[in-house]
């Protein structure tokens, strides 16, 4: 608790929680990675469930730089946010839900990849994927998904 | 303003006001249909302008449907959003700012549509788009970071 206290007393903190255009810069820029990641993880967790078959499951790959950027900007921008009110936001189980739900989906892409890949090279086009990966990419989807009405409900929730 | 007052004064306005799980309701709807609405633009501007060249031109326009279904979930959780606050919202600087640019990115995607549609889809067959529709596709990413910044800004205003 006392690094919490310390961290949102630094001037980053402050500068975060008391300059005009901090805090709501921040948020825009969060809102724009979320776009990032979510539109393209999303997308990849539905071809793997089987909606639209015509994109080649192989290529799906090259969208992963955009999930990347997506999520290193969240990262940054949601670190930032959060010093600027450390302790609130430590105390707040949504927040701690919504962290969650972040390793949940982050262990589950990481799995995703390796099993998607490797059965989309193997199998050759159009790769049909298994039962137990496309159990993978529906617990994805939920696990994003709900990090985002998480993330949306920390300021209306203990 | 008149007219502002009576909407903040409807059932529906005052509904919103007094069940507390209903505007965090509509902003959290607001966000899942953000994701789909400018994650799906986002995909379809940046494969135009050449990401992911493995994944066909033709299918990732196909991927506006998710876009449209974004668009239907803003527009209804928005419209609930803004009869809440009305007379706030209706007169808010960074409100208007972002419904100008919302048109703005209207017009530029029938653009972008116009342009698919009198090629008769030989560029997106192709996958060599026109310098023109490129400049659309770079023209909307502008106008929907400008619709996602003016509306988080709204609250600050």
């Amino acid at each position: 608790m006392a690094f919490l206290e310390w961290l949102q007393g630094t001037w980053v903190g402050q500068l975060v929680a008391t300059s005009l255009w901090g805090y709501p810069l921040l948020e825009t820029i969060h809102s724009l990675g979320m776009a990032m990641l979510i539109g393209s993880l999303g997308l990849i967790n539905l071809r793997v469930l089987g909606v639209k078959r015509d994109l080649p499951m192989l290529g799906m790959r090259q969208l992963l730089p955009l999930a990347w950027l997506g999520f290193t900007l969240n990262a940054i921008s949601g670190t930032l946010l959060f010093t600027s009110d450390a302790v609130y936001f430590f105390e707040s189980y949504t927040f701690r839900i919504k962290m969650v739900l972040i390793v949940l989906g982050g262990l589950n892409a990481a799995l995703l990849g390796q099993r998607v890949f490797r059965e989309a090279a193997a199998g050759g086009a159009p790769a049909s994927p298994t039962a137990g990966t496309k159990w993978i990419a529906a617990t994805s989807l939920v696990f994003w998904f709900g990090a985002v009405i998480a993330g949306r409900l920390i300021a209306y929730t203990p | 303003m008149e007219f502002l007052v009576w909407l903040e004064n409807t059932g529906i306005a005052n509904a919103i006001r007094t069940i507390p799980w209903l505007y965090p309701t509509f902003e959290t709807g607001h966000y899942i249909g953000l994701s789909l609405l400018v994650g799906g633009i986002l995909l379809i501007d940046l494969r135009v302008l050449g990401m992911a060249r493995a994944l066909p031109l033709k299918s990732m326009i196909g991927l506006l449907p998710f876009v449209w279904a974004g668009f239907i979930i803003n527009v209804l959780t928005g419209s609930m959003l803004f009869i809440y606050g009305a007379t706030n919202f209706g007169t808010n600087g960074a409100f208007l700012l972002k419904m100008g640019f919302m048109v703005l990115a209207g017009l530029n995607a029938l653009a972008f549509d116009v342009a698919v549609r009198r090629s008769g889809g030989v560029w997106v067959a192709a996958d060599r788009p026109p310098a023109l529709v490129k400049g659309f596709a770079t023209l909307s990413l502008v106008f929907w970071i400008c619709v996602v910044t003016t509306g988080r800004w709204m609250a600050y205003l």
